[in-house]
């Protein structure tokens, strides 16, 4: 493919059309400046996000992100929203790490308050939380305890005293996914995600101590109490074991069923069956119990944070308040216009946020880069109320180990001022700023395309790391 | 002939598995797979489990094969250097994993993907495919 294939819809929107393959069932959308469209043909990531036009069931287009990079199956940074009475659903377009997301906690503190204590903070935060990929742990759930965490997610939680109700209030879908049924979920997984709530996970994965360094709105940023050189809390993980197995499960479940339903895909990953199916309304219950793990998990994190933040700090730390959690790797049965008429989707995000008209959204950046906070608004309905959900990678991890030197990257930030812990220097080359697009100009084109509106830009103190 | 290889891939990691045999492609397989999961092991104290797998065809049966050690090795913190199939065709195996303790591994794996994935025979009657694995 070449960028000749596009069609330039506005500065910020482009377009492959229907006619430009046979299989094609919609046209491909892409929200991007044009030098990141010229740089995304460097891998897969096009041909992935054409081929999810292919999806029985499709409307509108499929839509890419300016994040946008190659996965498996569908690029990360891709939307498919699929009508629900005759289309699929697809838990090869979900993949494997089922509600992967962020997490927001906010402090009344200022930088100035905390620097003294910031390193003792980080250390004892690594050390409350695990990446989970040695020793799971201590706190191991068993069979009957993990069914309850799957079917009523970070509730039970909170009853269970690992938290408080505003974080349920605060919570995309109030911490529980509404249909989820524990006995849809596979023995492997539940035994994969018995000590892991409460775990980071490897990859890019993480939990840094950031400061709000600008506000763009500040209205929104009043109304959801975030000030200038507020220290908060980030959160970016999702339902660990657990979920990768779930998803591999019904993956598998798919390869046969695809068959039955005579569905071809030009990418066997992209496995689906249609959503009315007994084998598609089995995945949609087996999939809210992945993503009540993911919010369990981030409850059980905003706990042991919780704890780390007391032990250090006392009562000065003052507390830590949810300001919101929500997933970018879903799908969710949804209404939307379509053609003048309100239909049910299912709409799959992919390394995509949800942005409904007034909702937070947070978008990490790489390593000791910025994250932002957005704020969704009308003019996402051109995408189904979803934006982006991080820098995006441009290099791979392979190219970064051998490119990058992790003690440099670790001194480069130590000089802007950030703390680094991460028990693996192989874990800070592969996550290196360098191996990311950069997340000001993402943000850019969502803010300016419409899609979402800037609210505040974070910074980051201190990071914890997965593996 | 290379066992596996490394390859590059934006997001996740992919690698490229050779073998003389369909089964030592799939035992290569196993081995790229804890070279990217990077175990870390002081005794070595060995282990053994017992597999047994049915697929639809030979693609999924080795996407289905990685996915079972993938479980296997997380649950029980074991890495697996051997394997001995006392049954395998293009649609089942059983057999034998053995391996030792792991105390850690500095990656993970959250799952075998199905994707470029397309066991062949190369010109010179070797076995390979591409494996892409979710990171």
């Amino acid at each position: 493919m070449q960028k000749s294939d596009f069609v330039k819809l506005s500065e910020y929107l482009w377009e492959v059309p229907r006619s430009f393959r046979g299989d094609m069932r919609v046209a491909a959308r892409l929200y991007a400046s044009e030098k990141m469209l010229e740089h995304a043909f460097r891998d897969e990531s096009i041909e992935q996000l054409v081929n999810l036009t292919t999806l029985p069931g499709i409307q509108k287009y499929s839509i890419g992100m300016p994040d946008l990079h190659e996965g498996y199956g569908s690029p990360i940074g891709g939307v498919a929203a699929i009508d629900a009475a005759t289309g699929i659903i697809s838990p090869g377009m979900v993949g494997y790490d089922q509600n992967c997301g962020m997490r927001l906690l906010t402090s009344q503190l200022t930088t100035d308050d905390i620097r003294p204590k910031l390193d003792a903070l980080a250390t004892e935060i690594q050390k409350e939380v695990p990446s989970g990929l040695g020793r799971g742990r201590q706190l191991k759930f068993d069979i009957h305890e993990m069914d309850k965490i799957l079917e009523e997610g970070s509730q039970h939680l909170v009853q269970k005293g690992y938290g408080e109700p505003e974080d349920i209030e605060n919570c995309e879908e109030h911490g529980q996914m509404a249909g989820a049924d524990a006995s849809l979920v596979s023995e492997h997984a539940k035994r994969r995600g018995s000590d892991q709530a409460g775990t980071l996970g490897s990859g890019n994965h993480f939990l840094e101590i950031q400061k709000v360094e600008q506000i763009f709105d500040e209205e929104t940023a009043r109304q959801f109490g975030l000030f200038q050189n507020q220290v908060v809390i980030m959160a970016h993980t999702g339902s660990r074991g657990l979920g990768h197995q779930n998803a591999t499960d019904y993956i598998r479940l798919m390869q046969g069923a695809m068959i039955k339903y005579g569905i071809d895909l030009p990418d066997r990953e992209l496995a689906c069956v249609p959503f009315q199916s007994e084998e598609g309304q089995k995945y949609f219950g087996a999939l809210a119990c992945g993503l009540n793990f993911a919010w369990a998990n981030r409850q059980m994190i905003s706990h042991f944070v919780r704890k780390a933040w007391d032990s250090i700090l006392g009562t000065a730390g003052g507390k830590l308040s949810m300001l919101y959690d929500i997933a970018h790797n879903t799908a969710k049965l949804e209404e939307h216009e379509v053609g003048g008429k309100q239909i049910k989707l299912i709409v799959h995000r992919k390394g995509s946020t949800r942005a409904f008209p007034g909702q937070l959204v947070f978008i990490p950046g790489s390593m000791g880069t910025a994250s932002y906070v957005l704020v969704g608004v009308e003019s996402g309905k051109d995408t189904f109320y979803s934006t982006c959900h991080g820098a995006g990678r441009v290099m791979s991890r392979a190219a970064a180990i051998r490119n990058l030197s992790a003690p440099d990257i670790v001194r480069d930030l130590k000089e802007k001022g950030i703390i680094v812990k991460c028990w693996s220097l192989r874990g800070i080359a592969e996550e290196a700023p360098q191996a990311y697009k950069n997340i000001d100009e993402v943000i850019d084109v969502v803010h300016n395309a419409g899609i979402s509106k800037k609210v505040a830009r974070l910074v980051p103190l201190a990071v914890v790391k997965g593996e | 002939m290379e066992t596996f290889e490394i390859l590059e891939h934006t997001g996740d990691v992919k690698i490229k598995v050779c073998g003389k045999t369909k089964e030592e492609l799939f035992e290569n397989a196993m081995a790229g797979m804890f070279a990217v999961l990077n175990p870390k092991s002081e005794v070595r104290n060995p282990k053994q489990r017992t597999i047994h797998i049915q697929s639809p065809d030979i693609n999924a049966l080795l996407v289905d094969f990685l996915s079972e050690v993938n479980y296997l090795r997380q649950v029980h913190r074991e890495v697996y250097d051997r394997v001995e199939f006392l049954k395998f065709s293009d649609t089942e195996l059983e057999g034998t994993l053995a391996g030792y303790e792991a105390k850690e591994f500095g990656e993970d794996i959250k799952a075998v993907t199905f994707h470029d994935l397309n066991i062949n025979q190369n010109e010179q009657r070797i076995w390979e495919t591409i494996i892409v694995f979710d990171v």
